[in-house]
């Protein structure tokens, strides 16, 4: 009795430090909610208001208005760069982990290197190509483009968490008859669901924070992702600061919860995993 | 101009060598596609730095209303003021430049040191109505390349309350040491004095050259002690906590934010917030900025102008310069400077609105009175020199240099 | 103006990717013994085969063109007409000499360590705390990677809002304890320190999701076997956790060390990198070179870049070889 009563103390207090530290890293987010519901007068008040106490909801008013097309593009942009990033990263992991091919070093620093190129110039080559194949301005482009920011993170990840899969299984299986392709399906993959799951997560999270290829590529298209939305509260004068902060807000609500979700998934995907064991 | 042909071909020629090496034959779709434009000639496009102005604003409806009366479509795309440089040279390096740019006035001479756009002797564009001053920004190496679409500037906003309360006189402020003398009794009366933006990028210059042309110093000399005076004004001012210290960040939003809280008694900014002054309820009054022994100081201006960029089918010139010159007409330019609050870069169009509008008369005189930053023939030499000119102004205000040391190191720089 | 030129160029240049579709000549000295059949060389490419391709198509052109870029004396006029005169390393040699390069360095440095200590650090200690059994655990563990979710210019706007010398929030705690307010982005001496706390906040979710993905394949049952062994759970995270995490760890800080290379977003909206130069790294150098001002100097700005790219392909060789020596030992 008295130990489960003590377990229970524990387990409460250590959520009530998790709540804390929350609370302390989503400080900024709060902010900025808060910035979205001030008054312009009170803009650059000192000190400020800790809460929107003079509230304001013109800000959400006119990017509800606005924004919402914004949204599910940021969000199909987000969901096919998952996909193609996977696509091509989990094979290109398992490979590199598990097969040794030769050059597969040389190929990795490649992957390294690729990420260093600025992402200015990326997005000023993507550019010059694009305009030659006409996918400016085009949600396949960006996406494309998109995956740039993850796929050679995926591929180092998925290498990572790949080399931690016993060769024994694999030698088993290649026993059992099933070749490499049906090895890395029915055995890798689903073994790596957390490695996916993380690739997935930043592969979204990079695409939906993208400003720098949508700005190149998508400017002044029919389907221009929110990032590019926010920029329609920034005059060449003036910046309409309450409806960029709640365009933000906005932006991270369903990202926010696709999040929590795919934590669950992590979670779930775990105490299977110790089922098993 | 085949450089855009010459560039396509190197770049599918690039692709293709890569995909053969690579052993793909994935790219061959990918061969023959040409530039947007030439799929279909009756639509052209233009490109602005409002990307504020949505589908359904005067601004966007005046532009298909001119490309009807042209008898074409119009694509617009609005584009953030600090990026559509780049976006042009990048597009016209492809081939791609838009029919129709409106840019930012002293980013005109670069664009066109850069071979971007025809000049109005090329095409046949009308600008003898407007002001002198106002087009001289446009103009580089004996051309013009290009109309204002309506200009700004920035002078003294005061806060009436603010300054009743110190038991200020506005009409005591004629120089510097009265406006200085003015801060100190804001001060002691416990509120805030005077609020600019000293950030580090062009901004910074624009609203530093008023005081800058104010003390008597010339952009091609920034060492002179006409100069070392200006920049120690601001200093002073920070230092004895008449402005705060924040001025070094501000953007000039972020810098009229400050003065919209009501504390301060001044604040430095442009004619495009007069309609914020309003929607805030401040009981405010707009001063030239005083030269230091006297008089209004000369602003710079700013505002955008409509250019026509080159192109490799020179017979599409005829319809933009149709396009131009329907958005700079003298109708449609009082509507769009009306919602810009811009003042009109022609007299006539100018007296309509001061007729319309008693609060612009200051505005219309002080852009009278405003020099291009890219005049006096500095043209292209002027980014160089407003870079080393912020970076001193930021450098002294922060206190990692004396304010002559800040600008000897400029000088020594631009050379 | 002979647009041909062009196409004439390239070949002179270095190549620039080493085109990795062909198998390499030799084999990487220190590799594995003879154990290679010819079939899984096959497979092995065919399941790198998606990935290569897409290299070459897609990183190939920007990286040559940044290399290019940096080779030739380009000016506005010559960027957009490509005929701009090919230089050798004068640009290099420019910004060598440039007064900027030395306190780039050092602030590049700085930032780059203290930022990827603190991340990590503070990553792999909340991943650590996250992975026990409490309530709420996997919401909150979401809610941290919050931050993520804001495009940067929001996230970067609201720290130099909350950091503002006259109105922000930081300095009106401060000045509720008694303390002085700081000139957080305005003084040469803090500008830095800001930027640097602003980034560590974006980067911590990062490590934490994916030393947290790392822990969870540490088994659980040698935790156990340790508990009953009487070890506590300091001794259990240096003897088990800490070993075991090395190679996520290892990938995490290598990456973690690449993305804090090029950031350029925070400290650009936050500072511009002043004042007076005194948050300049190479990465808003680069950016203040190429695209700062409205009169562009390309070559430069792609001459700092490729330094950077330079630093990272060093830190990626010490990677490797610190992978093949723990790949020795296993």
């Amino acid at each position: 009795m008295s130990r489960t009563h003590a377990r229970t103390k524990t387990t409460w207090f250590k959520t009530t430090i998790g709540v804390v530290l929350t609370a302390v890293m989503l400080f900024p987010v709060y902010w900025m909610l808060n910035v979205s519901l001030t008054r312009d007068t009170d803009m650059r008040k000192s000190p400020p208001d800790l809460l929107p106490l003079h509230g304001t909801l013109t800000g959400y008013r006119t990017v509800l208005d606005d924004q919402l097309p914004y949204l599910e593009t940021s969000l199909v942009i987000g969901l096919g760069t998952v996909a193609l990033t996977v696509a091509l990263a989990a094979p290109a992991g398992y490979a590199l982990a598990k097969l040794r091919p030769r050059g597969g070093r040389v190929l990795s620093f490649v992957l390294l290197a690729a990420q260093m190129i600025p992402g200015i110039i990326m997005a000023m080559g993507f550019y010059a190509i694009y305009l030659q194949l006409g996918l400016l301005r085009t949600v396949p482009g960006l996406i494309v483009a998109d995956s740039t920011l993850a796929v050679p993170f995926a591929v180092l990840i998925f290498t990572a968490f790949m080399s931690g899969i016993p060769g024994e299984l694999l030698q088993a299986a290649r026993t059992d008859g099933a070749g490499p392709l049906r090895t890395f399906w029915s055995i890798v993959m689903p073994m790596s669901r957390n490695a996916v799951v993380t690739v997935s997560l930043f592969a979204f999270l990079w695409s939906w924070s993208d400003f720098v290829f949508a700005s190149t590529l998508s400017n002044g298209g029919a389907h221009e992702p929110i990032t590019l939305g926010i920029y329609h509260y920034i005059g060449n004068n003036n910046q309409q600061w309450n409806a960029i902060m709640a365009t933000a807000v906005l932006a991270s609500l369903p990202a926010a919860v696709i999040l929590v979700l795919a934590q669950r998934y992590v979670a779930a995907g775990v105490t299977a995993g110790a089922v098993k064991d | 101009m085949n450089s855009s042909s010459g560039q396509r071909r190197l770049v599918v020629a690039a692709l293709t060598a890569l995909a053969v090496t690579a052993g793909a034959t994935a790219c061959s779709s990918g061969s023959g596609s040409a530039g947007s434009k030439d799929a279909d000639s009756g639509t052209y496009t233009v490109w602005d730095p409002y990307p504020q102005f949505a589908k359904s604003s005067a601004w966007v409806k005046l532009l298909d209303q001119c490309g009807a009366k042209a008898g074409v479509k119009v694509k617009r795309t609005g584009f953030d003021t600090s990026d559509l440089a780049n976006k042009t040279l990048l597009a016209a390096q492809q081939g791609n430049a838009p029919d129709v740019l409106v840019v930012d006035n002293p980013v005109v001479s670069t664009l066109a040191d850069g071979g971007v756009l025809t000049s109005t002797a090329d095409t046949k564009l009308d600008t003898s109505k407007v002001d002198a001053n106002l087009l001289a920004a446009g103009q580089s190496g004996g051309k013009t390349y290009g109309t204002p679409i309506g200009a700004n500037t920035i002078a003294l906003y005061y806060n009436k309350k603010v300054l009743q309360q110190a038991g200020v006189d506005i009409a005591s402020v004629k120089d510097w040491p009265s406006l200085t003398a003015a801060l100190a009794k804001v001060k002691k009366a416990g509120k805030k004095g005077i609020t600019f933006s000293a950030i580090g990028t062009e901004e910074g210059s624009f609203q530093f050259l008023p005081w800058f042309w104010g003390a008597g110093a010339k952009l091609t000399q920034l060492d002179s002690s006409q100069a070392e005076s200006a920049l120690s004004l601001w200093k002073d001012w920070l230092k004895d906590g008449y402005a705060p210290n924040s001025v070094l960040n501000n953007t000039q939003t972020t810098s009229w934010q400050e003065f919209a809280s009501g504390d301060y008694a001044f604040g430095e900014n442009g004619t495009w917030q007069l309609a914020n002054a309003k929607k805030a309820g401040l009981d405010y009054g707009v001063l030239p900025i005083p030269a230091a022994m006297g008089g209004a100081a000369a602003a710079p201006t700013g505002g955008e102008f409509v250019t026509i960029p080159v192109q490799q089918d020179t017979d599409r010139y005829a319809t933009s310069k149709k396009l131009a010159a329907c958005l700079t007409s003298t109708t449609n330019i009082y509507a769009t400077d009306t919602t810009l609050s811009y003042v009109a870069p022609t007299s006539e169009v100018q007296d309509k609105q001061v007729a319309d509008n008693a609060e612009l008369k200051p505005w219309v005189a002080a852009v009278k009175a405003a020099k291009g930053r890219t005049s006096d023939d500095l043209g292209t030499k002027y980014p160089k020199i407003s870079e080393q000119l912020w970076k001193a102004v930021q450098s002294a205000l922060s206190g990692s240099k004396s304010p002559k040391d800040a600008l000897s190191s400029a000088q020594g720089s631009v050379k | 103006m002979t647009p041909m030129n062009q196409t004439t160029h390239p070949p002179d240049l270095p190549r620039p990717t080493p085109v990795p579709a062909e198998p390499a000549p030799t084999p990487p000295p220190g590799a594995k013994k003879r154990r290679r059949p010819a079939s899984t060389q096959w497979a092995a490419w065919a399941f790198l085969a998606p990935v290569t391709v897409y290299l070459v198509l897609f990183y190939a052109y920007p990286l040559y063109r940044n290399l290019d870029l940096s080779l030739r004396n380009y000016t506005v006029r010559s960027f957009v007409q490509g005929n701009a005169p090919f230089t050798g390393l004068k640009n290099y040699r420019t910004v060598l000499d440039d007064p900027t390069f030395a306190p780039a360095l050092l602030h590049t440095a700085v930032f780059t360590f203290v930022c990827l200590a603190f991340q990590y650090a503070i990553g792999l200690a909340l991943a650590v705390f996250f992975n026990q059994h409490f309530r709420l655990a996997a919401t909150l563990r979401a809610l941290f990677l919050v931050p993520w979710l804001l495009p940067l210019i929001v996230s970067a706007s609201t720290w130099s809002w909350m950091l503002n010398s006259d109105s922000g929030i930081v300095n009106a705690a401060l000045h509720a304890v008694g303390v002085d307010p700081v000139n957080w982005l305005t003084s040469p001496s803090w500008s830095l320190t800001s930027v640097i706390i602003a980034n560590i906040w974006i980067g911590v979710p990062f490590n934490l999701v994916v030393l947290y993905s790392g822990l969870q394949s540490i088994p659980s049952g040698l935790y156990e076997a340790a508990a009953l062994d009487g070890a506590n759970a300091w001794q259990r995270f240096w003897r088990i956790t800490f070993p075991l995490l090395r190679p996520v760890s290892a990938i995490t800080l290598l990456l973690g060390l690449i993305y804090t290379l090029k950031v350029l977003d925070i400290i650009w909206i936050m500072t511009k990198g002043g004042p007076a130069d005194a948050s300049t790294t190479f990465a808003t150098w680069s950016y203040q070179l190429g695209f700062g001002n409205m009169l562009p100097a390309f070559g430069p700005g792609a001459a700092v870049g490729n330094l950077l790219v330079v630093a990272a392909l060093v830190f990626g060789l010490v990677y490797i070889r610190v992978q093949r020596r723990q790949e020795a030992l296993s």
